[in-house]
């Protein structure tokens, strides 16, 4: 269990709109959903319905990609007041996005932006998931992207610093394994080595995706099914932090949901594989105050429900 | 007749893209360098993420947009093992017009299958660049393309074009609209005949009308039925509105066009025939009123009646 006692959902599926009808028709056996939360702030159109209906029967998680956590324009508050509101009516169990940019200057550009890791970013990024997390009254839960380039103004490596971001702002991460492997593609490191890294006690979820090879860098394209080195590193995050909410990404070229919902379950080989006395670092970073919030889980959903 | 449109149509703001048409030219390998406790370059936050911007949303090519950037791309950039920084940085550059062509053509799929791949594309450069997006969805992206496309002088044939895309744009807002529930089919004509002039119609959120030089409503249903789009001149009225989550488009004629625009406009019925007689000389017809509210009704135009 994290430190924030949020529940494992077992495995969920990015709730998608070319699935709509199959799943409200068919109610399928899935754990639970993930939606992108910015594609139902701003309708009352019949996305924003089908997601109240799901919510109805399954538990939701919002993740966002617009909120520029690592942006230098100022935090939008109307976006957040949405973002407030959309998971109070769908009584999201958290509230995902990722460690990222999306435009300055008023533009959105969006896509997730890298950032570079360094001690001013670390500082900027820590202030700003505080104050979000405080306006929403809930962890900000941050997770990994995948990158293509890297800075010459960083000094640390991304895993570093999604350890000292969780640990200065407590807020929660989201592990994308399959981010982990582009990017150590991309920049040439030990994906084995970021995952033994991250503190285990701050992962609230994991993320699982495909990708599309281009021999000189990988694009995280989310249009395929999870290549065997990515399940592999799921099977090591599963054996250093237990179960945990897993859900299986599939944003292009998607197939039926049939499809999607199996490659996700796959997952259900690699849960239950936590190797006793691996979930803590050899450093004694997860030995530090265990929790900064003793809620359990059922308290901690309807303290949030309520907000 | 009414056409309906259930809609289907996925507006998802999902950010991956895919890479293609990027130029990989001649690589020389390095090895990758990573991360020092000393940075090689002394970029602030704030200054790198406006030039990655300038350079990742340049109109021209990576190169380009290097040139033209107020810093260096390997002042900021790191090679990896098989990619210079300008190739690295070009990622992003080409996924960020992908992007963009992508949402554009989901919301205007009849416009940019009558324009064509290229013209289409072209149209969607020259549009982000005055119109980049500043929102954190990109649902409004387009708002602002039918009033482009009608002082763009890339195009042939802008009226034309201007029209089918003002009817796309309607679709998208009324997708997007508040839900309300509309008023039963019979509440228009159980008004209390001394309260009929004095009285105000709400329309439901999800209505928005349209008014073309062209006839883009069978434009459109052609390229919804995949005929060939042949453009014809003539005036046409649509309104567009959503019933049970589903977009629908329903011509008019002109007077009924004018009439439900008083309406919508806040008018009175009583001011709104007043209205109708200035712009054509004659009083609506009993059985006309009679048709209109019937049709509209039935629809499930109207949220609401309030009665002074």
């Amino acid at each position: 269990m994290n430190r924030f006692n949020f529940p494992d959902l077992g495995i969920g599926v990015g709730l998608r709109t070319v699935h709509f009808k199959h799943i409200l028709g068919s109610q399928p056996d899935v754990d639970w959903f993930e939606a992108l939360s910015e594609n139902y702030m701003d309708t009352g159109g019949r996305p924003r319905y089908v997601l109240e209906k799901v919510a109805e029967r399954y538990p939701i998680v919002l993740h966002g990609v617009s909120l520029s956590i690592g942006g230098t324009d100022p935090l939008d508050f109307d976006y957040l007041r949405k973002l407030k509101a959309l998971a109070r009516s769908v009584n999201a169990r958290w509230i995902s996005d990722h460690l990222c940019w999306t435009g300055v200057s008023g533009r959105n550009v969006h896509d997730l932006l890298p950032m570079p890791y360094n001690a001013e970013s670390l500082r900027h990024t820590a202030e700003r998931v505080k104050i979000v997390s405080d306006f929403l009254e809930t962890p900000l839960v941050v997770e990994n992207p995948s990158s293509y380039v890297e800075f010459t103004t960083s000094t640390m490596t991304e895993w570093d610093f999604l350890a000292e971001l969780a640990a200065e702002s407590d807020c929660g991460l989201l592990l994308d394994v399959n981010n982990i492997y582009v990017s150590s593609f991309n920049h040439s490191f030990d994906p084995n080595v970021y995952v033994d890294a991250i503190p285990a006690d701050r992962v609230v979820q994991v993320h699982l995706a495909g990708h599309q090879n281009h021999g000189t860098h990988i694009i995280d394209t989310h249009n395929d099914f999870v290549i065997d080195e990515v399940w592999s590193l799921y099977g090591r995050a599963c054996a250093r932090i237990g179960d945990v909410s897993t859900l299986m990404e599939w944003d292009a070229d998607i197939p039926d949901f049939e499809t999607v919902h199996a490659e996700a379950r796959k997952a259900e080989a690699f849960r239950g594989s936590r190797e006793s006395g691996v979930g803590g670092r050899s450093d004694g970073l997860d030995q530090r105050e265990p929790t900064t919030d003793n809620r359990q889980p059922d308290e901690a959903e309807v303290a949030y429900a309520a907000v | 007749m009414p056409l309906s449109d259930a809609e289907t149509g996925s507006r998802e703001s999902g950010v991956g893209g895919r890479s293609k048409n990027l130029d990989l030219r001649p690589t020389i390998f390095s090895d990758p360098r990573p991360p020092t406790p000393d940075p090689r370059s002394e970029v602030v936050l704030g200054a790198l993420q406006e030039w990655m911007q300038s350079v990742v949303t340049h109109h021209g090519d990576v190169y380009e947009a290097a040139e033209e950037a107020s810093i260096g791309v390997e002042t900021v950039i790191l090679p990896s093992a098989t990619l210079q920084p300008i190739q690295r940085v070009g990622i992003y550059h080409s996924m960020y017009m992908l992007r963009m062509i992508e949402a554009l053509g989901v919301d205007y799929g009849a416009l940019a299958n009558i324009l064509g791949e290229e013209t289409f594309e072209e149209l969607v450069r020259a549009y982000v660049l005055r119109f980049p997006s500043r929102s954190y969805t990109l649902n409004r992206l387009g708002d602002a393309l039918p009033e482009f496309i009608a002082t763009s002088k890339l195009l042939k044939g802008r009226v034309f074009l201007r029209d089918l895309a003002s009817l796309e744009l309607a679709m998208t807002q009324v997708f997007d609209e508040a839900e309300t529930e509309p008023l039963p089919g019979d509440a228009v004509s159980s008004i209390a005949p001394e309260q009929i002039a004095g009285a105000r119609i709400v329309p439901i959120p999800a209505l928005r009308l349209v008014s073309a030089d062209y006839d883009v409503n069978e434009a459109f249903q052609a390229w919804r039925e995949e005929r060939a789009i042949k453009p014809r001149r003539g005036k046409t009225w649509i309104a567009v509105h959503r019933r049970d989550y589903g977009v629908f488009r329903m011509t008019l004629t002109r007077e009924a066009f004018a009439f439900l625009g008083f309406l919508i406009a806040g008018e009175t019925i009583g001011s709104a025939i007043t209205m109708f007689h200035r712009r054509f000389r004659r009083l609506p017809e009993q059985n006309e009123l009679f048709t209109w509210f019937r049709d509209w009704s039935a629809a499930g135009l109207f949220a609401a009646i309030e009665v002074d």
